[in-house]
């Protein structure tokens, strides 16, 4: 027996065998349940296109003459395709800075659809609001001390 | 749920209030009530209303009242008249308006904005944490990579946060003060001294000590943790892996004691290991194999029940040979035996055997406890590490293989073991926010879900040709990098092709001529910027060197939404409170000082980029519609704050709310603090990644004339030598290092005259510790000045205090006194300036994490009466 922080005796199963995996896993699901919704949903469009507004800022906003970029899309497009069609307009430089050699998102490029952080490059963009609007930055990514 | 008694606040009729605040004398920015009377603040205490620091407060806390009301403080801005800049030359300050201040730096950020914006540093002291958004998001805005902390990180941190971010999803670790029954801390004083959640630390610690909490301090010097320990282990400085090895070795060869269960469900231990050092993959996945026993063949590693993974073992996939990482390991470690720790460390092989018994026996391996209903593993146990092992070339090994010890026997994130600070939160129970979870990679290992920046300690960046100054796209296991000031940086910015240079420095309150390393290699450095805007509380050595300095507001001046957010950086480990505090003015500025926020948001202003800073703030607050900055609207600080309060904890509660109560708390539940067992992540007991890694450095380092000692890049750690343990020169006998000071902050508390007077009673604070019996074999006495000089001639004069309390090889210097500014008269010619023994550059740095190496063989010699 040890006596805990909290007072309480509890019996000490040495030999219990007791499986990590196997613990805590009646609470595990309520854990889950609290996380918040997707911030990039999925609506389904048959046709057309949407209008996305791209814009870029910090060390990006170089790489343009125009804050926003404006973009035509079709439907069911994903962020990479919006990220894709900026680099075909503005060239190699956008690419370098905000996608990694694998294509996935540089991880102190900040990414934002209708105000809510992104991080799936395969989120598909939802045209709930018209246009679209993408912002995009670059954060320090070294911090010490 | 909430928080601050108002019963002490009192209304100004008369003005007498409490007013609930933040600290800001160290970064554990403890939160405190200000007593304000009649527009005076008269006494600080601790907040016992908080649960960053529970009411208690130390000494540097109580005296903050002496910085806030030091007559040295600047009032106005000032430009320099002398073109020359040198740590002797005087910058002939001549007093200007913010006007003429403000039109000038606009002016010169235009330029250099337009021109290429990397030419911009921004560089931050450590000390104060709320400066950490606002300088990153004006950096991030402007468009510069170049942010620098001085000397944090290349003393403190490179090593010590990268370990815990691998290992434990947070900035730091400590133990589990509520339930660890044995604990050994490696160069670290957490509970002790300052630091992360400095004040909460010393109350947990003092109850674990007198509940029974057996602490082994292993450490040169018999420091502010050693003396309230249970037994002191003096080691050679610098040897620490060579110790924490050789007990792991005694633990899984010797004593064949390690939570296999652990080893198997929450590590990298069953990944299978080829010839090539690297993970074997299934040729389709791409996913680690491990042997699943019970099938008898290789298995992607989340398709095999843990339990059935192997461990040891050698066995065949084709016609490749391959071994899971524990075997590895396990037969990397047998050569670390004791008797060869004895030779480095100078720890006897009885006492490190003994340590392993005890660490290992007292971990309980298989043992569980209910905490508040929940059944949970228990390995009350815990290996510590932090500024001691870190300040040395081979920190990266040092900090894995003491962090090792706690994985072996499951003591990692459980109760009474070695916790992270917070690394997963459920947010507030009626917003969800600030919310986050460390999650898994492809391969299962461990990605934090909270940090301070955006560069993880794992998985790393892919490493490139360098377009950071501080080289740390090549270098991408370092944060804070010395080349933004070595001396063989010229040097690496052509081998590496940067295409532009630093030319212009915004400096928040750091003193870089003191806090990085010799001040000649810091003055040449800063010498070379064409224009260097500083905001101080006084001036500073490194003053010399700027261009306009402003006058800030001190902390008690000023207003901060996050004093200990992230949650991973200070806010107490282990169970209890969440708790969000703020820093609220308790004081007006006085006349002619400005917050330096507010500085800058007026600076975006003028250059034209707002709209970028609100883009930026949104990003580093991680701000949500309706709270979001938008356009360029010129929000103010108090909107900023007020948005992000409010976005994290709901519209009702304002930064009006917040004043009022000075805090939020909720419950912490086990689920949270003891995160482990719910999530699944493995981390990695050995380093996969390292030699790609290294390789691929390597690969465009070693072209461009940069050799790259692959022994830093290996898998599994080792013992490697600092330069100091290479040292063979005659007469160069002792291991110099500094050691914090539990009254002193870097070198910016020097200046307070309360801690001052303390450390003129500390027989310690401003002398240099030597052991007595080498010290009689020399003919050295106590008090007696003595020169100390590094193998490369750098010399400093100090007073000698000679002590049974030091290691026979040590020589400890106490924090970092030995100001020579006329600006801060209290401070001036106290104690010795340690930094200035340190070289700066390549051959100082780690090859992996790029700190520094801050021992330092040393030859010591009389000298004459002291200035």
């Amino acid at each position: 027996l040890i006596a805990s922080a909290d007072g309480l005796v509890v019996p000490l199963s040495v030999h219990s065998g007791i499986r990590w995996d196997a613990v805590i896993a009646p609470r595990t699901a309520s854990i889950e349940s609290a996380r918040p919704p997707a911030t990039c949903t999925v609506v389904s469009r048959s046709a057309g296109l949407i209008q996305v507004h791209v814009q870029l800022f910090g060390a990006l906003s170089a790489l343009s003459a125009e804050r926003s970029i404006r973009l035509n899309l079709p439907t069911h497009s994903t962020i990479a395709d919006a990220l894709m069609a900026v680099e075909q307009r503005l060239g190699g430089a956008f690419r370098a800075q905000v996608l990694d050699e694998t294509g996935a998102k540089q991880r102190h490029c900040r990414l934002f659809v209708g105000g809510y952080a992104v991080e799936d490059l395969q989120s598909q963009l939802d045209g709930a609001t018209d246009p679209t609007e993408i912002e995009i930055i670059l954060l320090i990514a070294p911090e010490g001390g | 749920m909430n928080v601050f008694n108002p019963h002490r606040l009192k209304t100004p009729a008369s003005d007498d209030a409490w007013l609930p605040s933040s600290c800001a004398l160290c970064y554990g920015t403890c939160s405190i009530l200000a007593h304000r009377v009649e527009g005076v603040v008269v006494k600080i205490e601790g907040n016992p209303d908080s649960a960053v620091g529970k009411g208690r407060l130390c000494g540097k806390g109580v005296s903050g009242i002496m910085t806030h009301y030091d007559p040295n403080r600047l009032h106005y801005p000032m430009r320099r008249t002398n073109p020359k800049k040198g740590l002797n030359e005087d910058p002939g300050w001549k007093r200007i308006s913010w006007e003429e201040a403000l039109d000038e730096i606009a002016e010169v950020l235009r330029k250099v904005r337009d021109d290429d914006p990397r030419k911009l540093v921004v560089q931050r002291t450590t000390t104060v944490t709320a400066s950490r958004v606002p300088l990153h998001a004006f950096a991030s805005a402007f468009g510069t990579p170049n942010f620098s902390v001085s000397g944090g990180g290349q003393h403190c941190g490179n090593g010590a946060h990268l370990i815990s971010g691998i290992m434990h999803a947070s900035w730091s670790v400590v133990p589990d003060f509520d339930y660890c029954n044995y604990a050994i801390f490696f160069g670290a004083s957490k509970g002790h001294s300052a630091g992360h959640a400095s004040c909460s630390n010393m109350g947990k610690a003092a109850d674990a000590r007198a509940r029974g909490m057996k602490m082994v301090v292993v450490d040169p010097l018999f420091n502010f943790a050693a003396a309230k320990a249970t037994e002191w282990v003096p080691l050679r400085v610098g040897t620490d892996a060579a110790l924490a090895l050789a007990m792991c070795n005694v633990m899984v060869n010797e004593l064949g004691i390690y939570d296999g269960p652990y080893l198997q469900a929450k590590t990298n231990a069953p990944y299978l290991i080829g010839p090539d050092k690297l993970y074997v993959r299934d040729p389709e996945s791409k996913k680690p194999l491990v042997w699943d026993n019970r099938s008898g063949r290789a298995r992607s590693f989340d398709d095999v029940p843990a339990a059935d993974a192997a461990l040891d073992g050698e066995f065949q996939i084709g016609d490749m040979p391959c071994r899971p990482a524990f075997h590895c390991l396990r037969e990397h470690l047998r050569k670390f035996n004791p008797e060869w720790a004895d030779a480095i460390s100078g720890i006897g092989a009885a006492t490190v055997r003994r340590l392993a018994k005890e660490f290992a026996t007292e971990a309980r391996i298989g043992s569980t406890i209910a905490v508040e209903g929940v059944l949970l593993p228990y390995r009350p146990v815990a290996a510590i590490a932090f500024r001691g092992s870190q300040g040395h070339r081979n920190s990266v090994y040092n900090f894995y293989a003491v962090d090792l010890l706690n994985h072996l026997v499951g003591a990692a994130d459980v109760v009474g073991g070695c916790l992270g600070f917070n690394p997963t939160s459920h947010g507030h129970p009626e917003t969800g926010k600030v919310r986050y979870l460390p999650r898994a990679d492809s391969d299962g290992l461990m990605v934090v879900g909270s940090w301070m920046g955006y560069h993880y300690p794992y998985p790393p960046v892919e490493p490139r040709l360098p377009r950071n100054l501080g080289l740390q796209d090549l270098f991408v296991i370092g944060m804070t990098s010395p080349f933004l000031d070595s001396t063989d940086r010229e040097e690496m910015w052509e081998k590496f092709e940067i295409p532009y240079r630093p030319e212009v420095m915004i400096n928040f309150g750091a003193n870089l001529v003191m806090s990085i390393a010799n001040k000649d290699a810091v003055a040449a450095s800063l010498s070379k910027y064409k224009f260097i805007v500083s905001f101080d509380l006084f001036l500073t050595e490194t003053s010399n060197f700027v261009d306009i300095i402003l006058p800030d507001c001190s902390y008690l001046q000023s207003l901060d939404s996050r004093s200990n957010f992230p949650f991973i950086f200070s806010l107490p480990a282990g169970m209890g409170e969440w708790c969000w505090p703020v820093r609220q003015p308790v004081l007006p500025p006085d006349d002619g000082q400005r917050p330096f926020v507010d500085v800058l948001l007026e600076l975006a202003d003028r250059v034209g980029f707002r709209a970028d800073l609100n883009a930026a703030y949104n990003a580093w607050l991680d701000l949500q519609p309706p709270y979001r900055l938008t356009g360029d609207n010129r929000y103010s600080h108090e909107d900023i704050c007020d948005r992000e309060l409010k976005n994290n904890f709901g519209a009702e509660r304002d930064l009006d709310w917040f004043k009022q109560h000075g805090l939020i708390k909720w419950k912490k539940t086990p689920e949270e603090v003891y995160w482990r067992p719910f999530s699944d992540v493995r981390v990695p007991v050995y380093w996969e990644f390292l030699k790609p890694i290294g390789d691929k450095i390597a690969a465009i380092a070693e072209p461009r004339g940069v050799k790259i000692p692959m022994e830093y890049y290996e898998p599994l750690p080792d013992f490697l030598p600092c330069r100091s343990h290479c040292c063979a020169k005659a007469g160069f006998d002792f291991y110099g290092f500094y050691y914090r000071d539990v009254v002193h902050t870097n070198s910016f508390t020097m200046e307070n005259p309360w801690l001052d007077e303390v450390a003129r009673i500390d027989p310690f604070s401003y002398a240099i510790a030597m052991n007595r019996a080498e010290a009689c074999k020399r003919g050295f006495t106590d008090g007696q000045p003595v020169w100390v000089e590094s193998e490369t001639g750098r010399k400093v004069k100090g007073r000698l205090k000679l002590t049974e309390g030091i290691h026979p090889e040590g020589l400890g210097f106490a924090a970092m006194c030995g100001h020579w500014t006329d600006g801060q008269p209290i401070a001036k010619g106290k104690g010795v300036f340690y930094n200035d023994l340190l070289e700066l550059d390549w051959e100082h740095a780690s090859p992996v994490n790029i700190n520094l190496d801050l021992c330092v063989k040393v030859r010591v010699t009389p000298a004459e009466g002291l200035s």
